[in-house]
């Protein structure tokens, strides 16, 4: 009986979740698809939106699709990493600075981050100068840019976790002469596996949507991202011509994300984990 | 194991130099400058030219990008930005990334000027002659020509010519078949324009300065006059109490569920007769396949005339640009030629600046001209930067009087919030 | 940062590790990418002569290598790598962004003040009249480029170099009015011409009452600036002058107080700061519209989290069937481009054509009145924020053990007493701190509302403010609408308002500290 209620309260949240996206499936498949059409059954159902935009002269989606899958994967693991060894040590370890440090991290989040796009362009205005395959166009110069945000919530989410994992596990290994790296790559590595997922997951869908660097940052159109391309789809008097297209490509942004979702579901949810945790 | 933490170890490093780059350009200006020219003389040996442009005319520009990169042994590079285009021209020009040529709108003269990122370009007399003079008209600033028009804007009255058969002769006339259409159970709005939550002061300008509106007085050489502004002016309140009487508390032609997001959409799915758009409008009437004609906005009977603002779509010179004699080449002598403008025309339909271009494409397509022939009349939008004080408090001050607010008031707090932020 | 780094369990002593493969390996891996390091970065500094720069690499360089190859200073080595691209790209973008709250950057003070004369006097160059259009070539005399002005109506050649213009006779000149061959002279083709674009640029012939200067690559034409740059009264002459410089305020101004259009940027102080706390239109509105903000942060928090939560907590059972399929669900919210939903939430609100009012067979206006519309945007973030939540409960609920909900069970407290006693407080442990970052997000979540309402509906009284603003949406059209970006005012908000967030949560962090130490 108790399942039946939780069925239920799930469904209905599935269903609040679902319905705003019913009507962008339903812009999607409408040959004449805009923003304004009112009706939540598309009027007419074809794919000609998806064909229009897999084959647009225009709009590369292909290519952007590409661009924002491979920096999303790259910049989530290597934030994920980044993030995992800077909450080990949080956790771990005590040395001075350590408070102010974690509190920084959360406070410098925390700044309205509108304005840094002046700083960003002096920074890699001089960078491009030097280093141009780092520079502005690049996927690096963008990849270096996400690692910015590496550090922060996430690291706090990861500590939070590891504080979790049990002290004794790592004071043991120690004991039997194990190094600060063996205990961190062997012992503590497989036991955050879910909350890792969760956090790559979360920097995954923060790299596929962000937009701000990116528009600055990749001018070729065939190096932009998804986000970007997309917003040039239906800028200015263009967005009720194209919004059949844009919702066809809002529903295929989604899938790279999903994916993901279905490949580390296992290990967010996974029982061993639990068990291993217990020590 | 230890080597991956390695490789994250040695990318930091690259990020930190970064970093100290960045740190130098802050405390050393001098040094800065000199070192990008320095690093960038090998860089252009063989010449490069950057232009940024909207993503919908990117397409249209690199054929004829790459032929002038062929003809002076340059290689053209047709960069693409998607949003914030004028900010983000502005904040790169002056951090030295920006680009040698630049696309906007004739409305951004005024504060590109003020922020020296462009320069004037010297058209021959010829040259002028060539453009109708409204696009002239419109990218001259302080006596100067800021750039190469290419296309020129403005919207028209577009009518169902099934629904309505006559082109109305005034404001008053489109009411009267707008709502016996609505009436007759023909069409669910009177009229299509758009007004939404904020206003529109773009497309309601037509009907404004016909019931008597004005923004600005002018000086003394005809030029808009900042320090004048008139929304509060009697002649504003007469147009604001016009625009209530169409409201939604009058005749139900203006409502703010309209919006820039389904006015279109609501004309082309046959549920109104009349519809307030430009040339932008027409590929998605095409294709739902409406039979349609454009005219002029009408003017409210015994009305002042119903003129539309007139926007022109121009290259612009960049003043920090690196290779500033190719960039002003390709914008005063390259851009000006008639296939150029018929390519932009075709990939964006709005009507040719180039007067020849336009006849070309009058042949195939005369809706190009009727929008010209509506806004022949029109009022260049006001590029000086005061412009920007205005949009806002107007289409607040519309909204209000649309929903039935009191008509003098909407307009003294307009007119009070424009002077404070210009501080006359 | 890190001066004492011992960790706990090393403070007694114990054998020192033999050098293992592993640490010769990895010793010598540091070494290689510091090297490669150096050979990459360093060339391009010593060309453009980067000195600082260049001493700060190599310091970085060689701390950050030491630092990997001694076996001391362990949490530095893990925290580092991240804190690097921190400082890079966020910390260092923070600071600068403050020093411009004291300075007038902003449109018409964008550059330095030799920027703003020399737009000046390029801008006010007015073409000589009767003066022709030259058509021009450039060619080489010797070195020396020069450009050769053919007057298209006379046909006349003349040879302008930066002494003056002379008559060139015996200069052959081809249909397009160029000149094809000259004696004595190196003809450039276009490409040469192209190549030399910026020599061609700085050449500036002297006429007898201006310059003739080339524009573009194939015409000439001879102009006179109406201002000039006098350094020796550190003013504009010309049209309308004489120009002082004010260095107050960054601009040249005139008797009448007028000013030329481009000015440069310059230190105001407090100014800006004092701007916020004096202006009229911001004081006035503060409280309200903090209210408010405080509401809309605090309701989409929770909001989000009571229902994310709540999800994960349904979900979290073991006979629970289909939980792959829901979670997908769940997650779809996520994974669409806000941007993009929000503007489709936004058209649902629409009073006429509006999905929502179709539903519920209404006529209400809902984003036209102040209550309705601030439900909707609390509704809209609800929407974009919970599957956030129930990614994150999800996840921290797996560091729960089940036996310790189990023993609550046995010990026969309901479920909900053993949520309350067991499970929230852990799963708060791990979620405090992103409650609060989350907060600090929604207080400034410019596009939640930019993209839906963009503030309102504003009264007809007072079009300054509408009733769904944020504080940053609002301050943000004062520094962003009407007179251009003003940049330095924006910083300055941005200033208070980061002092604002930053309190409350640093309020909110001390009140979670006790539990943090108690389970860590």
């Amino acid at each position: 009986m108790k399942l039946a209620l939780r069925h239920v309260f799930v469904l209905a949240v599935c269903a609040f979740a679902v319905f705003p996206i019913l009507f962008v499936i339903s812009a999607a498949l409408n040959p004449l698809g805009t923003l304004a059409s009112t009706e939540l059954l598309p009027t007419g159902a074809s794919l000609e939106n998806f064909g229009d935009l897999l084959t647009s002269e225009t709009y590369p989606f292909g290519r952007w699709f590409f661009n924002s899958v491979f920096i999303a994967l790259v910049s989530s693991f290597a934030s994920m990493v980044l993030s995992l060894m800077a909450a080990y040590a949080f956790s771990r370890m005590r040395f001075t600075g350590r408070r102010v440090g974690l509190l920084a991290l959360l406070l410098i989040q925390m700044f309205p981050q509108f304005l840094a796009i002046v700083t960003i362009f002096m920074i890699f205005t001089r960078v491009t100068e030097l280093y141009p395959a780092l520079g502005f166009d690049t996927v690096w110069g963008l990849l270096l840019l996400y690692l910015g945000g590496a550090l922060g919530v996430n690291t706090w989410l990861m500590k939070g976790f590891l504080d979790t994992v049990p002290k004794e596990l790592d004071e043991a290994a120690t004991v039997d002469g194990a190094t600060h790296a063996q205990i961190f790559w062997r012992i503590i590595l497989p036991l955050v596996t879910p909350i890792l997922a969760v956090t790559a997951l979360l920097a995954f869908i923060s790299t596929m949507s962000e937009f701000l660097m990116a528009n600055v940052f990749l001018r070729d159109p065939d190096s932009k991202t998804l986000a970007v391309g997309m917003y040039g789809m239906i800028a200015g008097d263009h967005r009720n011509t194209n919004f059949g297209m844009f919702a066809a490509a809002t529903l295929i942004t989604a899938v790279p994300t999903v994916g993901v979702f279905l490949w580390l579901q296992k290990y967010i949810v996974s029982g061993l984990t639990a068990g291993a945790v217990k020590g | 194991m230890r080597i991956r933490a390695l490789g994250v170890a040695a990318l930091a490093t690259l990020a930190f130099a970064a970093t100290a780059c960045g740190g130098s350009s802050s405390q050393t200006p001098a040094e800065g400058t000199a070192s990008s020219a320095a690093s960038s003389a090998p860089a252009t040996a063989g010449g490069t030219l950057v232009i940024w442009a909207d993503p919908n005319r990117v397409k249209a520009l690199k054929p004829f990008a790459d032929q002038f990169g062929t003809e002076n042994g340059v290689t053209v590079e047709v960069k693409e930005i998607s949003k914030d285009n004028q900010t983000t021209f502005l904040t790169a020009s002056q951090q030295g990334s920006g680009p040698d040529i630049m696309i906007g709108a004739h409305d951004w003269i005024g504060n590109l000027v003020q922020n020296g990122a462009i320069d004037p370009v010297t058209l021959t007399e010829e040259q002028k002659a060539a453009f109708s003079p409204k696009a002239i008209q419109a990218m001259t600033f302080n006596g100067q020509i800021y750039g190469a028009p290419y296309a020129v804007e403005n919207i028209a009255l577009i009518r169902n010519t099934q629904l309505a058969p006559d082109a109305p002769a005034t404001i008053e006339d489109m009411i009267a078949k707008g709502k016996e259409l609505k009436k007759d159970g023909k069409v669910k709005e009177v009229l299509c324009l758009p007004v939404g939550q904020k206003g529109d002061a773009f497309h309601v300008y037509p009907i404004f300065a016909s019931g008597g509106g004005a923004l600005f007085g002018t000086t003394s050489s005809g030029d808009p006059d900042p320090k004048q502004v008139l929304l509060g002016s009697e002649g504003s309140v007469k147009a604001f109490e016009k625009l209530a009487e169409l409201g939604e508390k009058g005749e139900g032609a203006l409502r703010t569920s309209l919006t820039n997001e389904n006015y279109i959409p609501t004309f082309a799915g046959g549920k109104c007769a009349f519809l307030i758009s430009g040339p932008w409008a027409i590929g998605e009437i095409k294709k739902a396949g409406v039979s349609y004609d454009i005219t002029a906005v009408p003017p409210f009977k015994d009305g002042q005339p119903a003129t539309p603002f007139v926007g022109v779509q121009a290259f612009f010179v960049a003043s920090k640009g690196k290779n500033k004699a190719l960039a002003q080449e390709f914008v005063a002598n390259y851009v000006t030629n008639k296939d150029v403008a018929k390519a932009l025309y075709d990939a964006d339909p709005r009507p040719p600046a180039l007067s020849a271009a336009l006849e070309e494409v009058q042949a195939s397509d005369p809706d190009a001209a009727k929008f010209m022939e509506a806004g022949k009349d029109g009022l260049p939008m006001p590029a000086i930067p005061a412009m920007a004080a205005i949009w806002e408090p107007f289409g607040i001050a519309e909204t209000s009087v649309v929903k039935g607010g009191d008509p003098a008031k909407a307009a003294a707090a307009a007119q009070k919030a424009i002077d404070g932020a210009l501080k006359n | 940062m890190t001066t004492d780094v011992r960790e706990p369990g090393r403070a007694a002593p114990r054998p020192r590790p033999e050098r293992t493969t592993a640490f010769v390996v990895s010793r010598i891996a540091v070494l290689g990418v510091a090297a490669a390091i150096l050979l990459y970065a360093v060339p391009p500094l010593v060309a453009a002569e980067s000195w600082v720069p260049l001493t700060l690499l190599c310091a970085a360089t060689a701390g950050i290598s030491y630092l990997y190859l001694t076996r001391r200073f362990i949490p530095a080595k893990y925290l580092i790598p991240g804190t690097v691209f921190l400082i890079a790209f966020q910390v260092f973008p923070v600071l600068y962004t403050v020093t411009t709250a004291f300075t007038n950057f902003g449109d018409g003070h964008r550059g330095d003040k030799a920027a703003a004369i020399a737009a000046i006097q390029s801008g006010s160059v007015r073409q000589a009249p009767g003066s022709p259009e030259y058509t021009l070539t450039a060619a080489l005399r010797g070195e020396e480029l020069v450009f050769l002005l053919v007057d298209p109506k006379t046909e006349q050649v003349s040879l302008g170099t930066k002494d003056g213009v002379e008559p060139l006779p015996g200069a052959q000149v081809g249909l397009t009015g160029k000149v094809l061959a000259a004696p004595g002279l190196t003809v450039l083709k276009a490409p040469e011409a192209a190549a030399r674009g910026q020599e061609i640029s700085a050449l500036a012939v002297p006429t007898r009452d201006g310059l003739i200067k080339a524009n573009g690559l194939s015409r000439a034409v001879e102009g006179k600036a109406t201002l000039v740059y006098d350094a020796a009264c550190d003013c504009i002459q010309g049209e309308g002058g004489p120009w002082q410089a004010d260095e107050s305020q960054g601009y040249f101004v005139n008797a009448e107080g007028e000013h030329l259009a481009q000015g440069w940027q310059v230190n105001v102080g407090f100014d800006n700061f004092l701007r916020v706390l004096t202006e009229p239109t911001i004081s006035r509105y503060f409280a309200g519209v903090l209210g408010w903000n405080l509401v809309f942060a605090l309701a989409s928090v929770l909001g989000t989290f009571a229902l994310g939560m709540s999800v994960a907590l349904a979900l979290h059972h073991p006979r629970m069937r289909g939980t792959r399929v829901y979670r997908i669900v769940l997650i779809l919210p996520y994974a669409m481009p806000a941007f993009a939903m929000l503007l489709v939430w936004r058209d649902m609100f629409n009073r006429d054509f509006g999905l929502i009012n179709q539903l519920l067979g209404a006529e209400i206006d809902w984003l036209g009145q102040t209550a309705t519309a601030r439900l909707g945007v609390v509704l809209v973030n609800l929407w974009l924020g919970f599957p956030y939540m129930f990614l994150v409960t999800t996840g921290a609920l797996q560091a729960i053990p089940r036996e310790l909900t189990e023993a609550a069970a046995i010990d026969g407290a309901t479920p909900w007493k053993a949520f309350r006693r067991v499970t929230l407080p852990l799963l708060l442990v791990a979620l405090t701190p992103l409650l609060i970052s989350s907060f600090a997000f929604n207080f400034n979540n410019y596009n939640a509302i930019a993209l839906t309402t963009d503030g309102g509906p504003f009264p007809a009284e007072n079009p300054m403010v509408g009733g769904t603003d944020l504080l940053i949406t609002y301050t943000f059209r004062l520094a962003f609408g009407p007179a251009g970006a003003q940049f330095g005012f924006a910083a300055a908000i941005s200033v208070f308002i980061f002092a604002i967030v930053a309190i409350i949560s640093a309020v909110a962090f001390r009140r979670t500290r006790k539990q943090e130490e108690v389970y860590a």
